[in-house]
């Protein structure tokens, strides 16, 4: 090794220091000590106490809503994450249109996102609410019915935060836009050729184009989906109410963190969802040798 | 040629290094300079330049209530130059995340005010520091001046953890205005739960949709409130002799969780009682409520006519609602059942185990908690006042100056005059509530019988109690 090539070596390792430095001890070592707190009755204030695996055989054999929520997130999951999907590439679709104020476009439907999560909350807050919302208000006034209770109703809860979901897909939207931009206008002029209308040219160009944008954001939606918190916080008051229809798995870990000081049972709990978010992405990964195509495939 | 690649190569490590030499302290030098020198007001940096400790002070009031006693604390710092505290509105929210982690974390405020019902749990897990010293060497905090039941909130395991502030009890609220146009005597609340149930059938009213327009009365409202209604119905949550809930066989719970059910609508019966209403209707009034601490209060805005409620209302009702006509008596309870009061919890002060100041923290408590040089009433006495809160020692609670308003006054006899009920001191209090608060919800919804809720809470709450016992008892040295 040269000399220039040992001071850049030095240089390149004190410049990357902080970020070693910082993953080993606020990211590796809490992750790893996690995994030891997980077998133990931890309070945070005491030292831990060895527990063995009853972190585990209470979760999966003793506590019925640890069941619960992970069922409430899963539902959730499966219903949010392929909506966002549908509604952010039709948004995308419409917005990769050359016609005059499409940035404004663009901004106007990406703005929502940018919103800070609390505020977007309390907002659905009032959109949602069964009295006096925005949605039943316009129910009962244009088409004259009664609106559900949305987050009052135990029915109703889960799909409202589903609904309330798609007001994030902005992000989505915009890598949808970069795929869309990606899709070589060759293949377009073929597809004409070849005598393609709109729905052939979307079905046989664009969407199999899109394939590894899609991949994409379905792994980083369903990772989001699983952990979703913040929201459920916020509108249900980290209750889980009404009838445990809210209890998501990330809120009843929190509760089991900082209500019942019981850190070693919410430390195997996240365990579990990484478990579960594990498997999940890699039952998309493999699955998507089967659908995602990529350029020169 | 060698010679002249070698005196780049150097030229360039040179010039890189004069990079390296120049971007670092650039980045490093602002960085101080705008590093805060100490953390506070002009007032806390002149105190700790005058050589006094500051310390941090973290209410669980918020709002008006925080305010009246930020301006104690201020006579407190402006009446000796030892101490200079500092005061902080945290909130009842997240109250429990941010003392756990600011405890572990070594850097917890050096006295917190919790509430009683949780205390004996956090004190259980190791949170707070012992106060028995301060206790025996302050004489105002002889433990027999105290109400029983107060008292009995802040000892857990041989020792006193905290020293009451304030409490609370519940009583009937009733809107006189809305009684008038009901057809029914204004100055004659409901005295049994027969009558409850009939004036809130009579206080009604539902649009020609069905949506309700006022509420005559909901068990429920403004919050969950089976422990209060379990105890006034006759029951007992917690079994103090065995140490166990026993819900499962309780009739009494089972009739208070059953009585609640019968405010909404059983679709399959013909029989339902007239104050009884759709369960759906119900989700959507409950849901579309105004905030609790403002002008769209339910009861302050007229869409609830009775509401259970507590005496800090004293307060909070001429602030939010200056016209509202209301009045107030005791909860009615079930005919047999013997006169109860529920005095639920208290607000204590609290030092964390790992505070920084504990000397200065208990000069402070010393202070605030003792009657002023000149013969004042001590300061908590007069944050009881300030706030309309009942003070805890029964001597204060009995001054003119907390009985002399007519209503504050049916309050502060119903504690004192009434055996008391309270939330339990376990070690599982938190989990126990929220366990009632969870089944309360399945029963009256109809997901689930009361027999069946009151079993899955005896079954659900022991485990609990028989763990968390067995974990304490592992970690006891």
């Amino acid at each position: 090794m040269t000399r220039r090539e040992r001071l850049h070596l030095r240089n390149g390792l004190l410049f990357a220091a902080p970020w070693v430095v910082g993953f080993l001890f606020f990211q590796l070592y809490p992750l790893l000590m996690s995994v030891y707190f997980s077998f133990t009755d931890y309070n945070v204030v005491h030292p831990p106490v060895w527990a063995g695996l009853d972190n585990y055989r209470e979760l999966f054999f003793d506590d019925p809503l640890f069941w619960k929520a992970l069922y409430n997130t899963l539902y959730f999951t499966v219903f949010s994450v392929p909506l966002s999907l549908v509604f952010s590439l039709s948004i995308a679709m419409l917005l990769n249109r050359k016609i005059p104020g499409m940035s404004v476009f663009r901004t106007v439907f990406f703005l929502p996102s940018i919103v800070p999560i609390v505020a977007s909350s309390v907002l659905w807050l009032w959109v949602l609410n069964p009295e006096s919302g925005l949605i039943n208000s316009l129910l009962q006034q244009f088409l004259g019915i009664q609106g559900p209770g949305w987050l009052a109703d135990a029915r109703w809860a889960k799909p409202s935060l589903v609904l309330m979901s798609l007001w994030g897909i902005g992000g989505a939207m915009v890598i949808f836009l970069a795929g869309l931009a990606e899709v070589p206008q060759t293949l377009y002029e073929v597809a004409e050729l070849d005598g393609a209308g709109r729905w052939a040219k979307f079905r046989n160009v664009t969407l199999p184009m899109l394939t590894p944008t899609i991949l994409f954001n379905l792994v980083m939606g369903m990772i989001g989906a699983f952990q979703y918190f913040t929201q459920v916080y916020v509108m249900t008051g980290g209750t889980g109410s009404p009838m445990d229809s809210t209890m998501f798995y990330a809120l009843y870990m929190y509760r089991m963190s900082f209500y019942y000081l019981r850190m070693g049972y919410a430390s195997a709990m996240a365990w579990m969802l990484f478990v579960v978010i594990l498997t999940a992405t890699i039952s998309v990964l493999i699955s998507s040798k089967r659908w995602v195509y990529y350029h020169g495939d | 040629m060698r010679d002249i690649i070698k005196h780049i190569n150097d030229a360039i490590v040179v010039r890189d290094s004069l990079i390296y030499l120049i971007a670092i302290p650039a980045c490093i030098v602002p960085a101080l300079l705008l590093w805060p020198r100490t953390a506070g007001t002009g007032a806390e940096r002149r105190a700790a330049a005058q050589g006094r400790t500051v310390i941090v002070y973290w209410d669980r009031h918020s709002g008006h209530e925080h305010e009246s006693r930020r301006v104690l604390i201020e006579e407190f710092n402006e009446s000796q130059n030892e101490v200079h505290v500092r005061t902080l509105p945290i909130g009842y929210n997240a109250l429990m995340e941010k003392t756990l982690t600011s405890t572990a974390g070594g850097a917890p405020p050096d006295v917190l005010s919790v509430d009683g019902g949780i205390m004996a749990q956090l004190a259980a897990q190791g949170l707070f520091m012992p106060l028995d010293d301060l206790i025996a060497e302050v004489p105002i905090l002889n433990p027999d001046a105290f109400m029983p039941h107060i008292w009995d909130m802040v000892c857990f395991d041989g020792h006193v953890w905290a020293i009451p502030t304030t409490t609370d009890t519940y009583c009937l609220l009733w809107n006189k205005s809305a009684f008038r146009r009901a057809g029914l005597d204004p100055e004659r609340p409901p005295q049994t739960l027969k009558e409850l149930e009939e004036y809130a059938a009579k206080l009604t009213i539902r649009a020609p949709s069905g949506a309700i327009e006022q509420m005559g009365f909901l068990p429920w409202l403004p919050w969950d409130q089976s422990f209060m209604w379990g105890v006034l119905f006759g029951g007992q949550w917690y079994n103090e002799e065995t140490g166990l809930v026993e819900t499962g066989s309780d009739p009494a719970i089972i009739a208070s969780l059953a009585w609640q059910q019968s405010f909404t609508i059983d679709p399959s019966s013909d029989n339902n009682p007239p104050y009884a209403l759709p369960a759906e209707r119900i989700q959507s009034f409950t849901r579309g409520i105004g905030d609790y601490m403002s002008a769209n209060n339910p009861f302050y805005s007229g869409k609830v006519a009775m509401i259970s409620e507590g005496e800090w209302q004293v307060t909070f009702i001429p602030k939010y609602a200056p016209g509202l006509d209301w009045g107030v008596a005791p909860l009615p309870q079930p005919e047999g059942v013997p006169p109860i009061a529920f005095g639920p919890t208290c607000v204590a002060d609290v030092i964390p185990v790992t505070a920084r100041n504990p000397e200065a923290a208990k000069k402070f408590l010393r202070w605030f908690y003792s009657p002023r040089p000149d013969g004042r009433p001590s300061p908590a006495s007069d944050y009881n006042h300030a706030i309309h809160n009942i003070p805890p020692r029964t001597e204060e609670a009995l001054q003119d100056r907390f009985t002399a308003h007519p209503k504050f006054r049916v309050f502060v006899e119903q504690l004192l005059h009434r055996p008391v009920e309270a939330y339990p001191v376990t070690p599982c209090t938190q989990f126990l509530t929220d366990t009632i608060g969870r089944f309360r919800e399945w029963v009256v919804f109809r997901r689930m019988t009361p027999e069946e809720a009151a079993m899955a809470i005896e079954t659900l709450v022991n485990r609990e109690l028989e763990r968390t016992r067995a974990l304490l008892e592992r970690r006891r040295p």
